[in-house]
């Protein structure tokens, strides 16, 4: 569960990232967030990651407290959050399958359960015959789908996407968010920030429009914008 | 933490350490300068302090009696000396032995000697002690004693020394505390490459949930095997200087026939505790430039 009670981020130099925004997020939710560039996405999802904290307000992700939480408990509180950006991250020296594998080692996953879920995930996003790849011979798309196994090896209970299909054509952004729709039919909490006005208006998923900083609007099965 | 996690780590250092091979050979070199210009005064001082403990023990305390005094008080005397915990060993010098001593010296001046009796020179006696240290504070009693025309110590001079030898310690103090500084900001500048070339790494270990340990460590192995290869490799190159200026003192103070005066602490003697010095500060060294330079760059 995700809840924010009057929460504002006022950046050093001044910028307002987020104003007196309040909502919960229950499990097992698919939440869009959408609105121009610089209206605040990008700020509530480094809200929930501890990138950044709150000026003022409470931010709960779990259980922890995110305006007040020791240094030391983020690297736990991340261990329940999968994350996917518009530029992928891949490691371009590691296959595929390494790449995966990689986010299990560093939280210190014994190895048999390394070969053991690697290989689920990578099925999941339909990816096992290129496990053995590099990062460079695959497309934007595949990228993405290899950026997603590597989010949700861990099992997170919360999946936070940053304009996921920002870098893909139409055609591959449904296959992504389709994919995103399977890892939430599975339990998973889902939050993804982007532009999709088309894909946003077929889903029917909770939708919350940001600008300024301000949650202007936040509807349940909803469109990208009021005009239908 | 777990044994894979250690192995990881140590593989991790390493495999970073190689990448950069440039700037980690830069930097061993580095370490290495510092190390031998810090070898170099740390021979001083230990050779110093060797041969000036040698002197001091070699240097005999020369307690002259006044050329009138009875036989009881001389004997006095004798006991006191005699008797002192302090005392290694005396020898007394009677008025005729140190007539015939004196003789000896100036065998091929015996002219300048003329008219001189064994009654013009005083009964002595000759005193080492056991601790030099001691060597102030027994003149000072001595001499107070009735009958004792003079004490000879060489007090002064080796006063001197002991300063000088201070002010090695001290300037060797200065010059490796820069030293230090200097080595380890170009370790820190090493690391920083390494940082920067596997941010993209580091962001997504940050993003998975890595604790800000796992992410250092590698970097601090990095920079421990550097201060390591620089600590051995001056090591090498000090025991091999020092046998170079040890054969050379060795033959020339034969030469001037100064080889009872001056001696070279003998490399085995010293070899195991030199390396653990270098070892250590090596170590140290590059740990200290990992930990500021993940710190600036790493912001964990």
């Amino acid at each position: 569960m995700i809840e924010f009670r009057n929460v504002t981020k006022r950046y050093p130099n001044g910028t307002i990232g987020l104003q007196d925004a309040t909502f919960t997020i229950e499990k097992g939710e698919f939440v869009f967030i959408v609105g121009p560039s610089g209206s605040g996405k990008s700020t509530l999802l480094k809200l929930m990651l501890h990138e950044e904290t709150p000026t003022e307000g409470e931010v709960y992700v779990n259980e922890f407290s995110i305006h007040d939480m020791p240094r030391r408990e983020v690297p736990y509180l991340r261990r329940g959050l999968g994350v996917v950006f518009q530029d992928f991250r891949l490691l371009p020296n590691k296959t595929v399958y390494e790449n995966v594998a990689f986010a299990m080692q560093i939280v210190e996953a014994q190895p048999k359960d390394i070969r053991r879920q690697v290989p689920v995930a990578l099925a999941l996003v339909g990816l096992s015959k290129k496990a053995k790849v590099y990062p460079e011979q695959l497309s934007g798309g595949e990228q993405q789908r290899v950026a997603l196994a590597r989010a949700i090896v861990n099992n997170p209970s919360v999946l936070l996407a940053d304009e996921p299909t920002g870098n893909l054509d139409p055609e591959t952004s449904w296959e992504i968010m389709n994919l995103l729709d399977e890892i939430n039919q599975r339990g998973t909490t889902v939050i993804v920030a982007t532009h999709e006005k088309s894909i946003v208006d077929l889903m029917k998923k909770r939708v919350f429009n940001l600008e300024y900083g301000r949650i202007i609007r936040d509807v349940q099965e909803g469109n990208y914008t009021n005009e239908d | 933490m777990k044994i894979r996690t250690m192995k990881y780590i140590v593989k991790e250092g390493f495999a970073n350490t190689y990448k950069n091979l440039l700037m980690s050979l830069a930097s061993v070199s580095m370490v290495i300068a510092s190390l031998l210009i810090f070898g170099i005064f740390l021979m001083l001082i230990i050779n110093f302090t060797y041969n000036l403990n040698r002197l001091k023990a070699q240097v005999e305390i020369a307690v002259f009696l006044e050329s009138d005094i009875s036989q009881l008080e001389a004997g006095d005397i004798e006991l006191k000396i005699k008797n002192d915990e302090r005392v290694l060993a005396y020898t007394k010098v009677s008025k005729d032995q140190a007539y015939a001593q004196l003789m000896n010296q100036y065998l091929e001046d015996s002219d300048l000697l003329e008219g001189l009796t064994p009654d013009f020179l005083s009964e002595s006696f000759r005193i080492h002690l056991k601790n030099a240290d001691d060597s102030a504070a027994f003149t000072e009693e001595i001499s107070k004693l009735p009958g004792v025309e003079d004490v000879s110590y060489p007090y002064e001079s080796l006063k001197k020394l002991s300063a000088v030898l201070n002010w090695i310690n001290a300037g060797s103090m200065v010059v490796l505390s820069l030293l230090l500084i200097i080595s380890v900001s170009i370790i820190a500048n090493t690391i920083k490459l390494t940082v920067y070339a596997r941010r993209k790494e580091i962001e997504i270990m940050k993003y998975v949930g890595a604790n800000d340990w796992f992410i250092r460590w590698p970097f601090i192995i990095e920079g421990v095997i550097i201060g390591f290869a620089g600590a051995l490799a001056s090591f090498i190159l000090t025991c091999y200087l020092y046998n170079l200026v040890e054969s050379y003192v060795n033959t020339h103070a034969l030469e001037y026939g100064i080889n009872d005066l001056i001696k070279l602490v003998p490399l085995g003697n010293i070899g195991g505790q030199i390396f653990i010095i270098y070892a250590i500060i090596g170590v140290v060294m590059g740990s200290v430039g990992s930990v500021i330079s993940v710190r600036k760059h790493l912001n964990v």
